[in-house]
């Protein structure tokens, strides 16, 4: 199988205040095609520099990343942009924009693509039929509950068919039980649709529903559990 | 992402906070309507002012004085005590390009009729000539303007037989007036009077010029010769065979020559010149100032711009993070207040347009600004003139004053790394 992501010994060193952070000391890891990993780790391990850096919204200080055979370091801002495009991103915290409702949310991601009004209408509302908000597409994130804004961000995200979806702590804002369905949405994306997934969680329990798991600790990979 | 697309994301962020961009959009509709409605009064003013001169000033005549007493301030000829004289129009007329010339002696005196007095310009002509000259202001409304006038033929400006614009007339065709001048240089000063017979009342001329005024009398010029007691001119009115540049300069230049260069020759295209050279002063001027209104809202626009960039930095955040370029954020952040500038500049231009039409109405219903002095002329018409320049001006102008004041702030906006605005709370 190909590889869509590999780094090769990835560094990325912060500045916080004069002080330097080392938040990924040399991390090595290689994600294929259809593949459903989850990133495990105690706040602070550097899984979520790492989701950054292989969503292009950073870029490494040291090392190599690959995003589709392509080193992102050389890209420049447009081409990084162009990037991102490609790859799906679900936030802890939902990050949509309150002023659009759930469908005109799922929009944007199609409109900053370039894609034309009525077929970007009819993508959004499939996409919200896929994840369960047929029947609420037309309420403004304030209007809806955590799960729900969550199966929007998905939407949002599956829209343009990314390469990968990259989730950081997906379920970590909503209970348990709609947590439950949500990680359900997502295995069933990962396994009926092929959906690539790279999902970070310090939950133990949800890492076992991935295929496969990498332990951080301190900016590096300490090891790896095939489920 | 489609520019159609852009302007509605753009749109939309204005939408949600409507106050503030509407009282953004008022710093701008402020300064244009400033600046449509001084410009549309001035270039109306202008307008006016051009009809009215060349209405009394043809562009085939020229104006002979000796600088001083034409009541224009004109450029060279000092007070050298240089005098034209009646006669001097032979000369004139023997200088090619003349069809005719016409002296004039003039003075402020008094008209009374009927225990009543009023001030008036008491002009003395030729008033064959004069009607050849004015033939559409020298007109009479009632009564006649005899060719060969007797001695005691007075023809009156329609302000003086009816001052008040009224059916209350002060005097009237075929009325016996007194005519009152006091000689100022006469030891002791002393008035002169005689009686004067109305034979003809002009057609209302309307506002000012150099030609026949509705404030005016006019008596023959051998009257005002003896009356005055004097054969000293104000000046003399020239008619050319034709109004070439080339006659008008070369004419302009022989009747100085014939006189030693002692004497003012206007033309009305030399006057028209200047007219318009101040008139482009006043504009600059008054354009200016209302310039800096729009200017203050610029800087409003920026100001709104950069805590609107605060409250949104996790919005380009997540645009960021869908793939929006840098470039369209910036797009999207000019296009937000182009969107403000363009609504300001389009209310403005119609809120300056019903101003400028508000004030003419002020003008020219009450004569607050000029007229209804005490000789009586009528307040000047103004009708604003909006030219597609001033238009498109105040309209590229509103527009452009937004962006450019939106310009830093966009470009921050842009710069955002999509991390650390991610992040940002």
């Amino acid at each position: 199988m190909v590889a869509i992501v590999e780094a090769v010994n990835l560094r990325k060193t912060y500045m916080l205040g004069k002080v330097p952070v080392e938040a990924l000391r040399g991390v090595n890891l290689k994600v294929e095609s259809g593949d459903f990993l989850a990133v495990l780790g105690p706040s602070g391990s550097g899984k979520s520099t790492l989701l950054n850096l292989i969503g292009a919204l950073d870029k490494p200080t040291e090392g190599k990343l690959l995003i589709e055979g392509v080193d992102v370091s050389t890209l420049n801002d447009n081409q990084l942009a162009g990037l991102r495009r490609r790859v799906g991103f679900v936030f802890q915290f939902f990050n949509l924009i309150p002023r659009f409702t759930a469908r005109e949310n799922v929009e944007l991601s199609m409109s900053i693509a370039d894609i034309g009004r009525a077929e970007r209408r009819k993508q959004a509302e499939d996409l919200l039929e896929t994840v369960g908000l047929k029947e609420r597409m037309n309420h403004k994130p304030a209007e809806l509950s955590g799960g729900e804004q969550q199966r929007v961000a998905i939407a949002r995200a599956l829209a343009n068919t990314p390469r990968f979806l990259l989730m950081d702590e997906p379920t970590g804002n909503i209970d348990s039980k709609t947590a439950n369905e949500i990680m359900g949405l997502i295995k069933r994306l990962n396994e009926e649709k092929g959906v690539t997934i790279i999902m970070v969680t310090h939950d133990q329990r949800l890492a076992t529903q991935a295929k496969r798991a990498v332990q951080m600790f301190d900016g590096v990979i300490t090891r790896e559990i095939v489920n | 992402m489609k520019s159609r697309d852009v302007f509605s994301y753009s749109f939309s962020a204005i939408k949600l906070r409507k106050l503030r961009a509407g009282l953004t959009t008022l710093g701008v509709v402020i300064g244009i309507a400033a600046i449509v409605a001084l410009l549309s009064i001035t270039q109306g003013l202008q307008a006016t002012i051009t009809a009215q001169l060349q209405k009394g000033f043809a562009t085939n005549t020229l104006i002979v004085s000796t600088g001083r007493s034409s009541g224009v301030s004109i450029i060279g000829a000092g007070d050298s005590g240089f005098k034209l004289f009646v006669n001097d129009t032979q000369t004139i007329n023997e200088i090619e390009n003349v069809s005719m010339s016409l002296a004039i002696i003039q003075r402020v005196g008094y008209v009374q009729f009927g225990g009543k007095n009023r001030t008036v310009t008491i002009v003395g002509v030729d008033f064959a000539k004069y009607a050849s000259i004015y033939s559409s202001t020298f007109v009479a409304e009632s009564g006649d303007i005899p060719q060969s006038p007797e001695n005691d033929t007075v023809v009156v400006g329609k302000r003086i037989s009816d001052p008040w614009k009224n059916a209350t007339l002060f005097c009237n065709v075929n009325d016996d007036v007194e005519i009152l001048w006091t000689n100022a240089t006469a030891r002791p000063p002393k008035n002169e009077t005689y009686a004067g017979h109305v034979s003809a009342v002009l057609q209302e001329v309307g506002g000012f010029g150099i030609g026949p005024s509705d404030s005016s009398i006019y008596i023959p010029i051998s009257k005002a010769e003896s009356f005055f007691g004097t054969d000293e001119c104000d000046m003399i009115i020239v008619k050319l065979e034709n109004d070439d540049t080339a006659t008008i300069d070369s004419t302009s230049k022989a009747i100085r020559n014939a006189f030693d260069k002692q004497v003012t020759v206007m033309s009305s295209t030399a006057v028209l010149n200047i007219l318009s050279n101040v008139f482009s002063v006043i504009q600059l001027f008054l354009g200016g100032i209302a310039a800096i209104s729009l200017l203050v809202a610029g800087i409003g626009i920026m100001n709104i711009m950069i805590v609107s960039l605060m409250e949104r930095t996790r919005e380009i955040g997540i645009l960021k993070a869908l793939g929006m370029k840098s470039r369209t954020v910036l797009t999207v952040f000019l296009g937000e207040s182009a969107i403000i500038g363009l609504m300001g500049a389009a209310i403005g231009i119609g809120s300056g347009w019903v101003l400028a039409n508000v004030v003419a109405l002020v003008f020219h219903g009450g004569g607050v600004f000029f007229g209804n002095q005490a000789a009586g002329t009528g307040g000047i018409s103004i009708t604003p003139a909006l030219t597609p320049t001033v238009l498109l001006g105040a309209l590229v102008f509103g527009v452009g004053v937004s962006v450019i004041f939106a310009l830093y702030p966009a470009w921050r906006a842009s710069k955002l790394k999509p991390v650390e605005a991610l992040r940002y709370e």
